[in-house]
Formats: structure tokens, sequence, C-alpha cells
């Protein structure tokens, strides 16, 4: 039997609970399905039960959110993964009792966004580590190692140094692949963005205390290791982010950190067939979207960083705002929705003239994509090599992902593709000269995530 | 504390921890073998890319990072040439 809902949100961060709460408030019966345990998604990640009463700020802003949201009557269904979305806006959900569907009126999706990785000689070794990882960790006070390299772009990595200090690691270096200089239009940018300026000022003045080396236009070449990290090579970046000959310096680590950006996590919106569309400066392929958050399948919104990367005070808002949309397309309540409209909506446009400043400052240049050697791993599942995927569009004619993909298995393992499919999209531009559009990506196939043969069957209505 | 195994070894870790966090907190960090026969273990920590699977109680394609561990659980690994988890 299908379950139903007014408004069916897909991720408990902050986007959907924002959602949520603004579809709850205009009188809508709301279910959230979440993946993990406890709502909060990456960014309001809850600790577990025994360091509760040691939990930061933004851990209790989103204990807080998620609060108001129960209150107001919205369901969450925790530890529960959707794995298919049609564009009847049916669900197909799987938790611990089991799989069901869920069939939403308006859904609302706000699955986030995952690390960039880019494939670096060693970067399969265990101690290499996403940043978010390294953070994971930290909730559980597990540490990730005993001398800790951080090589990546953007405030997560200075982020993630501040707070291995807090654990007294001894980080080694911060590695900032972006050419951090102080100009104009970063001074207007930041005009009123004192809560960005306030975390980043403590982080840099921690790494300061610590006399831990922030390296501006660095990054790292390869890892070294056998069965784990034992050092890395480390370079100098030029302004396309490619090492300078010459520059290399050996460093003697356990464990790196790294991450260049975020991918938007949008399987579930290509799964019911939206219209996608290629946009760099918002992580790569992104929904086509109207001023509510629309995608282009009648009645499925898609918000925050799942919809183009611009951080959790985005998610909010746009949250706030498709919930409110919902109401409106569902007839409820429409004078509170106006006012929830005419109350985020300034606050969103300061954030997206942000956005723009941030992402070009941060969106990875094309060097960072050209750091694998021929035998280097690329598509960490099916352990193919760049020699294999550069053979395949040379000699046998592959063009896109899809091509790449049935002719080398690349993408064809438990991620999907979506951890090697961003640079190996890039590898084919640089050596078609096509542009990332016509290259593709690999299909969202079902399940999206991996189910346990036979806890699911299809059925045919 | 919570014991577990790893392909018959005994391990102990939190309530809350997960396989992964564990694990790190013994000092292991290599528990499968890639396709082309490297070591792997945690990578991105939020349950995206699947390089930290395991088997935990029978269940294959278990991810290290996002399954907490409870007393006597048995997790396998394929270090011993089991081939694909």
């Amino acid at each position: 039997m299908t379950y139903s809902s007014d408004v069916l949100i897909v991720g408990a961060g902050p986007g959907g609970l924002s959602a949520a709460l603004a579809a709850a408030n205009c009188g809508l019966k709301v279910t959230i399905v979440d993946a993990y345990p406890e709502p909060g998604g990456q960014y309001y990640h809850q600790p577990p039960s025994r360091y509760r009463n040691e939990a930061t700020n933004r851990q209790k802003v989103g204990r807080i959110l998620w609060r108001r949201a129960v209150n107001a009557g919205v369901e969450i269904r925790s530890s529960t993964i959707v794995w298919n979305l049609d564009n009847k806006k049916n669900a197909s959900i799987h938790g611990s009792g089991g799989t069901e569907t869920i069939h939403g009126e308006i859904v609302i999706l706000a699955t986030g966004a995952y690390e960039r990785t880019v494939a670096f000689p060693g970067w399969t070794l265990p101690g290499v580590i996403t940043a978010g990882a390294a953070q994971t960790l930290l909730y559980r006070r597990v540490k990730p190692g005993k001398r800790v390299l951080l090589a990546g772009t953007g405030p997560l990595q200075l982020v993630t140094a501040a707070n291995l200090l807090d654990a007294h690691m001894k980080v080694i270096c911060v590695l900032e692949a972006a050419r951090l200089y102080p100009s104009i239009d970063g001074g207007i940018a930041l005009v009123g963005q004192w809560g960005r300026i306030r975390e980043g000022s403590r982080s840099i003045a921690q790494l300061f205390w610590h006399r831990v080396p922030y390296r501006v236009g660095w990054g790292i070449l390869r890892a070294h290791g056998r069965e784990q990290v034992e050092g890395a090579t480390i370079a100098q970046l030029n302004s396309e982010w490619q090492p300078i000959p010459g520059s290399e310096q050996e460093v003697s680590c356990d464990t790196i950190c790294t991450g260049y950006g975020f991918i938007p996590f949008n399987a579930l919106a290509k799964m019911a067939g939206a219209k996608f569309v290629w946009d760099t400066a918002l992580g790569g392929e992104v929904p086509v979207r109207d001023e509510y958050f629309r995608t282009s399948i009648p009645g499925i919104y898609a918000i925050g960083d799942s919809a183009g990367i611009g951080g959790y005070r985005m998610a909010l808002y746009e949250g706030a705002i498709a919930g409110a949309s919902a109401a409106v397309d569902l007839g409820h309540r429409v004078p509170l929705a106006e006012k929830i409209f005419q109350s985020t909506s300034r606050k969103l446009r300061n954030e997206q003239r942000f956005q723009k400043y941030y992402s070009r400052l941060f969106t990875p240049k094309d060097g960072i994509f050209e750091l694998s050697h021929p035998d280097t791993i690329v598509c960490r599942c099916e352990g193919i090599t760049r020699d294999m995927i550069e053979k395949a569009v040379c000699c046998s004619g592959a063009k896109t992902l899809q091509e790449l993909k049935a002719v080398t298995r690349c993408g064809m393992g438990e991620c999907q593709g979506r951890v090697c499919g961003p640079t190996i999209s890039r590898m084919v531009s640089k050596l078609t000269g096509m542009s990332m559009d016509s290259i593709g990506s690999f299909a969202s196939r079902l399940p999206i995530f991996p189910l346990p043969a036979g806890s699911f069957q299809i059925t045919q209505d | 504390m919570i014991s577990f195994t790893v392909d018959g070894e005994t391990f102990t870790g939190n309530e809350g921890d997960t396989i992964a966090s564990a694990l790190y907190a013994n000092g292991k960090r290599s528990w499968r073998l890639g396709k082309a026969g490297d070591y792997r273990g945690l990578f991105c920590g939020i349950g995206i890319c699947y390089d930290c699977l395991v088997k935990v109680d029978g269940m294959s394609w278990s991810r290290a990072c996002q399954v907490e561990i409870h007393p006597g659980m048995c997790v396998e690994t394929n270090l011993q040439g089991e081939g694909h988890l």
C-alpha cells in the first residue's frame, strides 16, 4: 500500500528541515525521509548521545530546528533511504521496516552535497580521507591520525584544521589551492557576512597560534605509502592550479584530509527525469529551477546544495521558500506563505551575491584534474586507471561518460560514478575539447543506493 | 565499551562508534582490497563512496562509516582473498 503525504521531503539537513517547518506552519502534512540516524544532515550533524552535553553551538541550533519541525507536526523517518523517485512523485524507500512507497503531492529534494575529491597518485591509500570524514571521526572523539596534512580548497579545510587542533592533533600544514589575495570585490562580498568572517578568523587564529603553515596557492601531488599513507609530495600551483616544476617538497604525514569543494547530490531529480544544466560555479550538473525552486517535473522541487552549491544559509532560505510555495500550490494558508516569501527573499539575494564571489574564488581550475599518472586509479570502485580511460577515448572513440562506462566499466561500481564522474568528465573534455554538457554524466540507476538482495520488489500498478 | 570482531579478531569501541571510527581508534585503517588488489579503508565518511565496504553479521555491502557497532557484531573483510564484498 502506498503511504501519502501533502509534502514529502528527502533529506533532513538545513534545507529539508527549513522546508518542512515552512510547509507545516502553512498547514500541510509533511513527511521527511532521511538516510541518517538523526536529523541534521552534514552541517547540523548531531553528536552520539554520549557526547550530547558537549554539543557545539551549531549542533544545538540544528537540534532546535529539528525540535521546531517535530512540534509543528512534521513526521521524520530516520535511517531510511529513498532509492527511487518517479515523475509521478512516488518515492521508493527502504528502512528498518523494509521497503515501501511514499507518495507526495509535492516532493522537495534536499539531499545535499558530497565533497569533491580529485584523483592524484596514492589517493586511494587508507589514510587519505575527505575533510568531512575527519569531521565524522572527531564527532566521536576519534583521532584520524597522528600527523595530518590538509590539501584542498575552501573554508571546510580551514575549519577542519582548527577542529583537529582543538582535538590536540598535530597538523603539518594546510594547503589551499586557490589564490586568496585581498581584493575590492572580495571586500564588498564580505560586507554583512559577519558569521563567515568570525568563523574564518577564528580558524586562522587557531592555525597561527599553533604555528601551522597556511600555504595559499599550494596543493598535493601524490600520497606515498604501501598499506597506508606514510608521506606526501606537495608543490606550489600556478593560477590554473597546475604544479610549478621545481617547487615540489616531501612531507612526512600519516593522514591526508582532502576536498576541493562540493558536488550536488542530484540522483533523485535525475531519476525523476528533471531537466539538468551544467554550471561549473554551482558544482556541476544542477536541475533547472524556477524562482520558487520547482524543477521541470511538476510538483518536484529541489533546494539547497543538491540543486547547486550555496551552503547552509542558502539551503535554509531556499527551503523556507519552497515549503511556503508548496502550500500555495496546494491552496493552503496563502497569507502566511506570502509573509515567508517577503521575509526570506532579501536574505536569499544576499546569499546569492556572496555565492557568486565564493565560487569565483574556490571553483577548481583544470590543473587539479590532471594530477593522475597513467597507472593512477581514477574510478575507485572498479579500479579503472587513467590510462584505460584515455585508451577508451582515443582508441575506442568513447566520447560521453555513458560510452566510457560501457567500454571500461568506470562508474559502474557501488557509488554509481558519483566520485569519479566529475573528474573523468573533465579529463574527457581536456582530451577531446568537448563541452561538459555534451560529455554528460553517468545515468542514475535504480536503486540509487545498493540494497540487500531480496529487500525490494518492483510492482506494476 | 562494546566488543566486536573483525575477521575473528576482537576489537572494542564506544557506544555511538561506527565500525570505521572504532577501527580508526584502534589504529586499523586498511580493511579492504579494491578490485585492483590495493588497500582501502575510510574515504568519504558520509556513505557516498562505498570504499569502506565490509560484511556485517552476514550482510554484504555494509558501509563501515555508517553502521554503528553493537556487542558481538561480526565484521568480515575481503583481506583474506574473499574477493568482491
